[in-house]
């Protein structure tokens, strides 16, 4: 009888061996296989509601700054999900980090600072909603009042174009997938922009009394333009009910990012004009 | 072609003057009606002949053999002590119909599932039924493959023989 | 290897094989050992018939033939089967035309332990993991060609092991791999050796290897994240006491996307169940089942009859009357819900209905339905979920009474009535319900020992009408006839024709002459053959729908 057991044992441990046996979990049966960066055809947006975008060009050495964070704070807690906040901290004396503070600044930050004329108009903090402008002219204003009407000026449009963006970090890089679905006939072109997002990142902040703020928390600073700063094309014949997808990878992130800390905002724009259609965000998985 | 018939013809012409050797296998996995895992060494008549018949349960032939051969295998036993063996080639479709099957049509032959066919392959059965004669030294001396209604009366005359100890 | 020399080095083989038999022989039985084999040779000049269906034959000539050489010599044996497919018979798949070595094995067997390389065929329980099997008839051929190991170590407990390929027409597909464990108790356990209840219990793992490869889902840009491993288990059990039996196996088979399935990653099971009575005379037989997505091959992509590692065995009765088997039913491996019941009895003779001889009696019914199912989604998706009891269409159902009747000592009757319901969904069209009904009564006259005359009549009855959009040439009410004149177990002649007398199409004729010389059987037939099983002259085949001259050599020795 005790051979017998023991038999029946090695039998069932050979079997345990022998039964490799791949489960697949329900969310993982289909994976991405096509170019990355390409246009596809796909699911389409579930939220087919119109967001805002708020960016604000800061800086750490600038005393009125943390005013318009507040403010900003505010209006987010207000339109919840329908205001996605960016800071942008642009390369220039005011940008300057405090002692061995991480630099917070960046090229791309750069670039659009100059484009927009930041520096020309009223300097920091200076905000844009969506990309708006009148006659020609960016609607840059200082965020400390005025972000109300502006973003019910945005929101109260119906939306053109449903964005929905999902990102999944691997091994060395991040996996990035955008959905789009056309709510409307749209002739013109447009772009994809995809930005990486750090929060709570702790660096001196110069107070609006002129103190030294060491324990400042900076949120929602632009880390790094993911496509090129206008934008990737978006491939679509412009049909209403059109559903597109495509999906990027990202490897370029510094050490110094907590990327437990990041996020990604994608936001779709005419390719002319540079106005911001929708924008939508999310954690990295 | 004509190498493909030669080569068969060949093979036919050698194959032939030794089927008189062939032995009924000994060591092929066939199970009982209850289960049970045995090896084709059990059939075995103590030296009298046997007969080894492939049936299936859809072969209606085959049934009309074994139901014809049930009707005097009490005489057939009597005069020359003869044994009929029937091998199952029923698959799983139909395996657990094989003991209902013989039961149901009172037959009191010794009866093995063959459904893995190994037996069947081993002794080259094409088609059902195919019946083996096999003498007192288990040597296949005889087989036939399909029934017709009278013809177990043929196939008692070559047992008798076989019995006498004549040659087929 | 061309055509001819491969002919050539198949013909060396064989008498190879042969010499080195005739040498030992000659030696004396020093190296001992016996030759015995089987050819079929079968033919068809074929014309063309758009009204059966049988297609259109450009060749002249069609023939399948084969050759087994088994050499035995104590536990050691050997054997190679050569075919030849110069035009493939009707029915079989083209893929199939060629010739040479289809199979070669070599094999050592004691009662404790044996082995086998090469090809070889192999069942796990009832096969609802693994049979690798043939069906010569259907082209059919799972052969795995790898290792079997089968090892007994104690009287009772049989293990099996194996790996290896299957066989894919001319080649070898797949990669299984397959454990398997079957327990006696009553020779396990001392006590229970001499137990008038006999229990089994078994199981297995089978499972299969396939490398990665590219399908696409249904979004663009996305392809199915495949399992390279797919395994199955099943658990069995057989109990015995006196005249009850009862048998069931379930098994179990993990994610599984393949073309048969819609590439969907629901696991699979089966679950089979068979309850039976007998005593002499007397039997009843009760069988359910439930499939659901359990079809299991080698390849996930291919589809087709060939690189199935599994079986889900069908439970309905396998009819053999041309117009009960009219509409056969295969399982749907992707899922079905069935129930059949057999009954068996023998009336005395010397009784009211027994009469002189004795009367028997048998009945069967069965119902298969597809499952109560609620759909998920498309390819890479679970597919849908089923509820365990739950029914869903009705795809088959059959009944059948069939009284058979010794009249006088030279005059048998069996008369049979049967009702077959049959869901064209099952041959993957749409379309009504059939309802057949079918009435057979088939008499056999001995005139004397050498003589007997068989007369068949058949006549089936149905709602079902020819579409010629469908195309389902068994529609509409037929009749048949058939007389059979054997000539001692050696010759005979047989004469039939079934017509479509109302509502459908066709005029099957057939004309059969056939010899048998013991184990060597020559038929030729001359007619309309639809396919189907038929049995005639005294054995059953299958065969494809045909239109012409068709000749049969079968032979062993």
């Amino acid at each position: 009888m005790k051979t017998i057991f023991r038999l029946f044992s090695i039998t069932l441990c050979a079997i345990a061996l022998f039964s490799s046996c791949d489960k697949i979990e329900s969310d993982n049966y289909i994976v991405f296989s096509g170019a990355e960066g390409e246009w596809y055809s796909g699911n389409g947006v579930s939220d087919k509601s119109q967001r805002a975008l708020i960016e604000k060009y800061t800086g750490v050495r600038c005393v009125n700054c943390p005013v318009a964070d507040t403010a900003i704070n505010t209006a987010v807690g207000q339109y919840g999900d329908k205001l996605i906040a960016i800071a942008i901290h642009d390369s220039s004396s005011f940008t300057l980090p405090f002692g061995s503070n991480p630099r917070l600044s960046t090229p791309d930050g750069q670039a659009w600072s100059l484009f927009f004329g930041v520096r020309s108009a009223a300097m920091y903090p200076n905000a844009l909603v969506s990309r708006t402008s009148t006659g020609g002219t960016w609607d840059l204003f200082t965020p400390t009042s005025g972000i109300n009407s502006r973003v019910d000026n945005v929101l109260s449009q119906p939306a053109q174009v449903a964005i929905d963006v999902n990102a999944t970090r691997l091994d060395n890089s991040i996996s990035i997938t955008a959905d789009i679905e056309l709510l409307q006939n749209i002739s013109d072109k447009m772009t994809l922009t995809l930005l990486i997002m750090e929060d709570s990142i702790n660096a001196t902040q110069l107070m609006p009394d002129g103190s030294r703020n060491n324990e400042y928390i900076h949120n929602h600073i632009l880390r790094d333009v993911i496509t090129d700063i206008w934008g990737t094309d978006i491939d679509c014949n412009g049909t209403a009910g059109e559903k597109k997808m495509a999906t990027f990878s990202y490897s370029e992130f510094d050490n110094t990012w907590i990327l437990d800390n990041c996020h990604i905002v994608a936001f779709v724009s005419m390719k002319d004009s540079r106005t911001i259609l929708n924008v939508a965000e999310c954690e990295i998985d | 072609m004509k190498r493909f018939i030669l080569t068969i013809a060949a093979t036919l012409f050698f194959g032939l003057s030794f089927a008189q050797n062939a032995k009924l296998p000994e060591n092929i996995t066939i199970k009982t009606l209850d289960g049970k895992t045995v090896e084709t060494s059990v059939i075995n008549n103590d030296g009298k002949p046997i007969i080894v018949s492939f049936w299936a349960t859809w072969c209606k032939p085959c049934n009309r053999e074994l139901n014809a051969i049930k009707e005097v295998y009490e005489e057939w036993q009597e005069e020359t002590g003869v044994k009929l063996v029937a091998i199952s080639i029923d698959d799983a479709r139909s395996a657990s119909k094989v003991k209902p099957h013989v039961d149901g049509n009172g037959w009191e032959y010794e009866v093995y599932l063959d459904q893995n066919q190994d037996f069947k392959r081993a002794m080259n059965v094409v088609n059902v039924p195919h019946t083996f004669l096999i003498n007192g030294k288990g040597e296949i001396v005889w087989q036939h493959t399909s029934y017709v209604d009278g013809s177990e009366e043929e196939l008692f005359e070559l047992v008798k023989k076989i019995a006498n100890g004549e040659e087929i | 290897m061309n055509r001819r020399s491969r002919t050539i080095f198949t013909a060396s083989l064989l008498l190879g094989l042969q010499s080195i038999t005739i040498g030992s022989l000659n030696a004396q039985g020093i190296l001992g050992g016996s030759v015995t084999g089987n050819v079929q040779f079968d033919g068809q000049l074929s014309r063309r018939d758009s009204v059966i269906g049988s297609s259109d034959v450009p060749e002249k000539l069609l023939s399948n033939a084969r050759a087994d050489i088994l050499y035995t010599n104590g536990n050691f044996s050997a054997g190679l089967r050569y075919e030849a497919y110069l035009n493939p018979m009707l029915g079989f798949n083209s893929q199939y035309t060629g010739q040479g070595i289809a199979n070669y094995f070599v094999s050592y067997k004691t009662q404790t332990f044996a082995v086998t390389a090469g090809h070889f065929y192999e069942q796990f329980g009832n096969g609802m993991t693994l049979r690798a099997y043939e069906d010569r008839y259907l082209g059919l051929d799972n052969a795995i060609r790898g290792l079997n190991v089968m090892y007994r170590p104690t009287n009772g407990i049989t293990l099996k092991a194996l790996a290896g390929q299957q066989r894919y027409y001319w080649d070898t597909r797949g990669l299984v791999r397959g454990l398997d464990a079957e327990f006696s108790l009553n020779d396990i356990v001392k006590p229970w050796n001499e137990s008038k209840t006999r229990l089994t219990l078994g199981g297995s793992f089978v499972s299969k290897y396939e490398d990665d490869e590219t399908i696409p889902a249904d979004i663009s840009g996305f392809k199915l994240n495949l399992p390279k491993n797919v395994g199955a288990a099943s658990v069995r059990m057989d109990l015995a006491h006196g005249g009850f039996g009862l048998q069931a196996e379930y098994a179990h088979k993990g994610q599984d996307p393949t073309v048969m399935n819609d590439f969907i990653y629901k696991n699979g099971e089966a679950l089979w169940v068979s309850a039976s009575y007998s005593q002499k005379g007397l039997s009843a037989n009760i069988q359910a089942k439930r499939v659901d997505n359990m079809g299991f091959k080698s390849v996930r992509s291919v589809t087709g009859e060939m690189l199935y590692i599994n079986y889900t065995p069908a439970i309905t009765k396998q009819h053999t009357y041309a117009f009960l088997s009219m509409y056969p039913y295969a399982t749907q491996s992707t899922g079905e819900m069935g129930l059949q019941a057999d009954f068996m009895y023998k009336f005395k003779k010397e009784t009211l209905l027994g009469g002189k001889y004795g009367t028997d009696l048998h009945f069967n019914a069965s119902l298969i339905t597809g499952l109560d199912t609620t759909r998920i989604g498309g390819k890479g998706t679970d597919g849908y979920s089923s509820s365990f009891f739950g029914t869903g269409d009705t795809y088959y159902g059959d009944l059948s009474l069939e009284i058979a009747k010794k009249i006088n000592s030279k005059v048998k009757l069996t008369a049979t009535y049967g009702y077959v319901l049959f869901n064209p969904i099952v041959e993957g069209h749409q379309g009504e319900m059939h309802h057949n009904h079918v009435a057979i009564a088939d008499l056999t006259w001995k005139i004397n020992r050498k003589n007997v005359l068989r007369f068949e009549a058949e006549w089936m009855g149905s709602d079902s009408k020819y579409d010629p959009n469908v195309d389902d040439k068994r529609a509409g009410d037929w009749i048949m006839g058939l007389v059979e004149y054997n000539f001692t177990s050696a010759w005979f002649v047989s004469i039939s024709d079934q017509y479509a007398y109302n509502d459908g199409i066709g005029n099957y004729y057939n004309i059969s002459v056939g010899y048998t010389h013991n184990a060597t059987r020559l038929q030729i037939g001359y007619g309309k053959q639809r396919e189907g099983i038929i049995c005639i002259g005294g054995v059953c085949r299958q065969v494809p729908a045909s239109n012409g001259l068709t000749f049969s050599l079968t032979t062993s020795f």
